[in-house]
């Protein structure tokens, strides 16, 4: 027996019990605010039960035939996905946006096949700067303060 | 009647509309022609911008993206064999081989023509089914709107990517996650965590901004060594006398099956292509043709996904049920702007809804002049380097993502929802159907809480209300009825 053609399955099945146990740990209102309607738990039980049955159905279709995966480039696909990782723990030290997002713009450029240093570098520098005068200035949303947001501010 | 057109009329009137929508046509263009964007991701991004802008001004913006997008998909899928967008992937089959013969300009004309009067028979359409379904809408109660939440939901299982199943299984997961934060009746709170940020549940924008710009940009990673072969192209023709002769049947035919797809809850442009090339194929004096650059098959896949737009926007705006993952980002803009779809919106807000509609129309006129005369130019866009493109994408997604609430949380949220996505997408689940169970999920436990409060605690009354079982039994059919057919043909043989 294929065990891979059930991992999803496998996966859905212990979310969607996960969620139950939850739910179930979830207070109950009293009788006088629900009424005759549904308490909180009930729904997501209900939604999580129907998941189930679907997950039963989907096993039984993958031991027929088994969907191919989706092809991916394995160094761009998961060097981005850390770069998200980096990128939190840029915005979490600096506390800025604007330090964070030019930084692994110009790596996600270098890492994605982009030879030209400088060409990622003013992709890196240019977009970040213009979207941060459009929004501050057109759309007037103001950003965290950081290392670079607190000398613009002031 | 009179103030509806004088509503739309305003549209062409209005020099700041005019000039907004032609701005966002060539955006949209652009967002078309760039292989993964799309018009779902380049709408998910727009709707940061579109925060400071008046209802009208906004929702013109975002479906003149998805109108103009739509149709963009075509231009690289005739010149690069690379459909922009997925509702293209069926211009791929004549048209890039029409292209290879050295008749790009002809492909495109036929194209742009298509797209073109499907659209505007689309709209068309709109303006008048949109009022009559507004009406009978009008007398929806409670368990009329549950069993339609229900029936919407269960033509989730007919999405075009996916399968049925891993679909349904998608849309049941955007419906509990509609269940995070406080219970709206009793306020206890759900799936939290602790996190107060989460209080009044999860936002639509980061969540929609991840699932399909952030995990697009995951997928498209594997494009990192991708080899364009652009054919090349003078200039875009309109068709001659005779192509006019060959396609108009294929033209009317596709625009009517395309706006009606259109219509039917969770179908999209996609699914409308794909039934307006089929249909070409078999009502065609010239089946051979097909495959091999027939005019026909570009006529009928293009007119077909362009009146979906139109369509699609129906149930969107009376019944505020999403045809697709653009018009899930379309109703959110409608209600971040204040504008709550439904009946009331044909009554109170009448004014605005024949404004938008206007801007629709505007929005297919507009990319007939864009196809025309600068298709060429815009087939050049779809060259950028994606070393250049995504990490704008990634930019635009996180500050974005943070605009709407000026908040981080949703910019880790967008981030999380984009790695789902991504995973969600690498097993073969389609994304849309997670955004669209999130935007009904709340519409549906609402107004299943209603109903048990209206009949005293029993639900079975919901299944004595004849519209409310009409809507039941439709959802039902759509999801049973294929299995059945099945079986009984089966049993037949």
């Amino acid at each position: 027996m294929n065990i891979k053609i059930y991992s999803i399955p496998l996966f859905l099945t212990i979310f969607s019990i996960v969620i139950i146990y939850l739910s179930l740990q979830l207070e109950t209102s009293p009788e006088m605010i629900v009424g005759d309607s549904m308490q909180a738990r009930s729904f997501p039980i209900f939604l999580m039960v129907i998941n189930l049955i679907l997950v039963g159905v989907l096993s039984y279709q993958f031991s027929k035939t088994y969907p191919k995966e989706v092809e991916l480039e394995k160094f761009p696909t998961w060097s981005s996905m850390l770069l998200f990782l980096v990128f939190y723990i840029l915005v979490t030290i600096s506390g800025d946006l604007f330090v964070a997002i030019p930084v692994i713009m110009f790596l996600m450029g270098m890492v994605w096949g982009q030879k030209k240093l400088w060409v990622s570098l003013t992709n890196a520098i240019i977009t970040p700067l213009s979207v941060f005068l459009l929004f501050d200035y057109v759309l007037q949303v103001r950003f965290p303060r950081g290392w670079l947001t607190n000398i613009y501010y002031g | 009647m009179i103030e509806a057109l004088s509503a739309m009329a305003s549209v062409f009137t209005d020099p700041y509309l005019l000039v907004l929508i032609f701005a966002t046509t060539i955006l949209g263009v652009i967002i078309g022609v760039l292989p993964g964007l799309g018009a779902t991701t380049g709408a998910a991004l727009l709707l940061p911008f579109t925060l400071t802008m008046e209802p009208v001004q906004a929702i013109a913006v975002l479906s003149t993206i998805y109108v103009s997008a739509t149709f963009a998909g075509s231009i690289t899928a005739i010149l690069i064999n690379t459909p922009g967008t997925s509702a293209a992937a069926a211009t791929t089959f004549d048209g890039y081989p029409l292209a290879q013969k050295g008749e790009a300009g002809r492909a495109l004309g036929i194209a742009v023509v298509s797209s073109t009067i499907g659209g505007v028979f689309s709209v068309i359409v709109l303006c008048i089914a949109a009022p009559l379904l507004a009406r009978v809408a009008y007398e929806f109660r409670p368990p009329e709107y549950f069993a339609l939440t229900i029936f919407g939901l269960s033509m989730l299982a007919s999405i075009s990517a996916g399968g049925a199943v891993k679909n349904l299984i998608g849309g049941i997961f955007g419906v509990w996650l509609s269940t995070i934060g406080a219970e709206r009746v009793t306020a206890i709170e759900r799936f939290m965590f602790g996190n107060y940020d989460l209080y009044e549940g999860l936002s639509f924008v980061p969540v929609f901004i991840g699932l399909f710009a952030i995990s697009e940009l995951l997928v498209q990673s594997k494009m990192v060594n991708r080899v364009v072969n652009a054919v090349s192209l003078k200039a875009v023709k309109l068709p001659t006398k005779e192509d006019y002769k060959k396609i108009w049947k294929t033209i009317v035919r596709s625009s009517g099956i395309g706006t009606f797809i259109g219509i039917l809850p969770a179908e999209g442009a996609t699914v409308a292509s794909m039934i307006g090339y089929s249909e070409a194929k078999r009502w065609s004096k010239n089946k051979e043709e097909f495959g091999k650059g027939s005019i026909e098959g570009i006529a009928g896949a293009e007119a077909a996904n362009n009146s979906a737009t139109g369509g699609a926007m129906v149930p969107t705006m009376v019944l505020g049920i999403p045809g697709s993952g653009t018009t899930a980002i379309i109703l959110v803009g409608l209600m971040v702007h204040g504008l709550r779809p439904g009946a009331y919106l044909f009554t109170e807000q009448v004014e605005k809804v024949y404004q938008i509609f206007g801007s629709m129309l505007l929005a297919n006129l507009m990319f007939m002049a864009m196809g025309l005369y600068a298709a060429r130019l815009f087939a050049r866009v779809s060259l950028v380097p994606i070393s250049i493109l995504w990490p704008i994408v990634f930019a635009l997604s996180v500050i974005g993502a943070y605009a709407l609430s000026q908040s981080l949380i949703d910019v880790w949220i967008a981030l999380i929802f984009g790695v789902i996505g991504f995973f969600a997408r690498r097993h073969g689940f389609a994304v849309a159907p997670i955004a669209v169970g999130l935007i009904l999920g709340e519409m549906v436990e609402t107004n299943l809480q209603h109903s048990l409060k209206m009949y005293d605690g029993q639900w079975w009354m919901i299944f004595a209300q004849p519209l409310a079982l009409f809507f039941l039994v439709l959802a039902f059919l759509g999801l049973c009825g294929p299995y059945l057919y099945s079986l009984i043909v089966k049993r037949k043989d």
